[in-house]
């Protein structure tokens, strides 16, 4: 997996969620939810970020925890998508 | 009273499901052991009736037993607000003086809470809430007791719960409910929404407040089946589950159902059970209802009114009569009385006044706060702070606020509290925290900093500090740095200035 990707969608969580750019405040593997970090209108904010800023179009049926809730989660998703494309 | 309804309805029903949580489900005869664990366990450590008995977990059947074995046992439930920091966790467990606390060791702010607690408690107890069958039996060991469930004969008005809303952290308000009270609100509210037991809800409203309280209680008195759902943020995870669940009943606020129709299109599924929706917890914009009923024409549309002080509901609006009062939260519960009053006497329809109500459902009053318990409990009324007014036909339009409260989704922020933590960053002069337009929630939050000079404001210093202090659903989506805030002639902030954003 991209370490980029993976970087950038930190950086996203940690800059709208969390409000820091300390690293170690947001495990790649954490559940989003789960740690409180987002809900679930922050949910439907990460899935305007993969859409509009990483060029992935969602679709309803894709919308599960597996793909989204979670940096490794997302990255992964993204990644295959992208791939698919 | 309340747990006896459901002991005697979990004795007849004890084969029968009640609550489905992770893949596992929990039988009325499960719950009713556990719940009894639960009250043999304080019996044995001699907690006396009237002790507050906390409780810190999310939704899950181990919440419903402990809730339950506590009412059981005459001790008074106080459910705390699991998306809140321990500080306020903390404030409000030696606030409401209790004795024990229940919680989920996995709860982010356990551990936190656990120095804080040592001070202030005498015990409290970590239950893990496995999920699964396995669960039940893990809860049950946990407790080590065996015994069953056996609620105390209570009158109806010894207290029964609090549950924190709206106060502040240095100043937490407590809404004292009696056993007579939420017995009240649960069987009236299971009558008119005709719940039974062949109802299969879902339900992913938090217990710890009034509404997911009272879907809960008026649910599980009418041997219904609850599907307990985590989480919102797949709408489409959670339509596909009514639909293969086949749930006949699905209560919402208004974002829950703006969430849902954001994203998906409710008429692709097949909610063929589907008898009804609720709503409550704030006003719902007219083309969302149509929307709902455009798209789930089958199902019953009830919209809903009640506040906490009232254990949780007022009024209801009757389906059948949904489009010819659309706007309209219907008429009084069986049994309460509403005017609308201004100064004291009751006014005329079609006038504007603030909505007071009385009724077996109406609060005690705010734990500890006598001061306030007047204020809000006046001439034998709750003024609720809404003001409304009545049609022709006896039925209640909510006309806005009296008092500043800030509705996010369907919780209540108090600006105060917020203004409390950004004023104790340092640099900060004066603070004034409004509520603004939010398309989803309703209302989000918006904060007006203004710093001493030579400071300087940062927006991501301000938003980290509120996280730090306050639950996610309360920190400012916007914040501005202002010069000075706009004042009356007499000094006095005007908010309303400030609740528009550029």
């Amino acid at each position: 997996m991209s370490d980029a990707l993976r970087e950038q969608i930190r950086a996203f969580i940690l800059e709208n969620y969390l409000f820091t750019d300390d690293t170690s405040a947001l495990d790649m593997d954490a559940s989003l939810l789960e740690r409180g970090i987002v809900d679930s209108t922050g949910m439907l904010e990460i899935i305007f970020f993969i859409e509009e800023q990483l060029g992935v179009k969602v679709k309803d049926e894709e919308m599960i925890p597996e793909n989204l809730d979670g940096v490794n989660r997302i990255a992964a998703f993204v990644e295959a998508k992208r791939q698919a494309a | 009273m309340l747990v006896h309804d459901f002991d005697r309805l979990a004795r007849e029903r004890s084969a029968s499901p009640a609550i489905s949580w992770r893949e596992g489900v929990w039988t009325y005869g499960q719950l009713r052991t556990a719940a009894g664990c639960v009250q043999q366990w304080l019996t044995r450590q001699q907690i006396p009736a009237g002790a507050r008995v906390g409780l810190l977990m999310r939704n899950c059947p181990q919440y419903v037993a402990s809730f339950y074995g506590a009412m059981a046992a005459g001790c008074v439930a106080v459910p705390l607000n699991v998306q809140e920091r321990a500080s306020v966790l903390a404030r409000q467990v030696e606030h409401a003086g209790c004795q024990v606390v229940i919680g989920d060791p996995n709860h982010p702010e356990w551990q936190v809470l656990q120095d804080a607690l040592a001070s202030v408690v005498a015990q409290s107890v970590s239950i893990d809430p496995q999920p699964g069958v396995e669960g039940w039996t893990a809860f049950c060991a946990a407790l080590a007791t065996e015994g069953e469930l056996s609620p105390v004969e209570l009158p109806a008005a010894a207290p029964a719960m609090i549950i924190y809303t709206s106060g502040t952290t240095s100043r937490p308000k407590g809404v004292l409910l009696s056993a007579g009270n939420v017995a009240a609100n649960a069987r009236s509210i299971a009558a008119y929404l005709q719940a039974s037991a062949q109802d299969r809800i879902l339900c992913g409203l938090p217990f710890h407040f009034s509404y997911g309280n009272s879907v809960l209680n008026s649910n599980l008195i009418a041997g219904a089946q609850l599907l307990l759902e985590d989480t919102l943020a797949f709408p489409q995870a959670t339509l596909k589950r009514m639909q293969d669940e086949k749930v006949t009943g699905f209560p919402g606020v208004p974002s829950t159902f703006a969430l849902l129709l954001g994203r998906c299109k409710l008429a692709d599924f097949d909610l063929s059970s589907l008898r009804y929706l609720t709503q409550a917890g704030g006003p719902m914009p007219r083309q969302q209802i149509e929307l709902l009923r455009e798209q789930v024409p089958q199902a019953q549309i009830f919209i809903m009114y009640g506040q906490t002080e009232a254990t949780a509901r007022l009024t209801y609006l009757a389906p059948e009569h949904l489009e010819r009062k659309l706007g309209s939260v219907g008429r009084a519960l069986p049994g309460v009385q509403i005017e609308v009053r201004r100064d004291g006497r009751s006014l005329a329809t079609n006038e504007s006044g603030e909505i007071c109500a009385q009724g077996p459902n109406i609060m005690l009053g705010y734990w500890r706060e006598p001061e306030l318990t007047d204020a809000a409990l006046r001439d034998g009324w709750l003024h609720t702070g809404d003001l409304g007014h009545f049609d022709d036909e006896g039925y209640l339009y909510i006309d806005g606020r009296a008092v500043d409260m800030i509705k996010v989704g369907a919780f209540r922020v108090s600006p105060q509290e917020v203004e409390e933590v950004i004023a104790s960053l340092p640099g900060v002069q004066e603070v004034v925290v409004v509520g603004i337009h939010d398309e989803v929630l309703g209302q989000s939050i918006k904060a007006v900093i203004v710093m001493r000079e030579g400071a300087v404001g940062e927006l991501r210093a301000v938003k980290a500090h509120c996280r730090q202090h306050l639950a996610s659903y309360k920190i400012p989506k916007v914040v501005e740095f202002s010069a000075a805030l706009p004042r009356t002639a007499s000094g006095k902030v005007q908010r309303f200035k400030l609740a528009t954003t550029e």
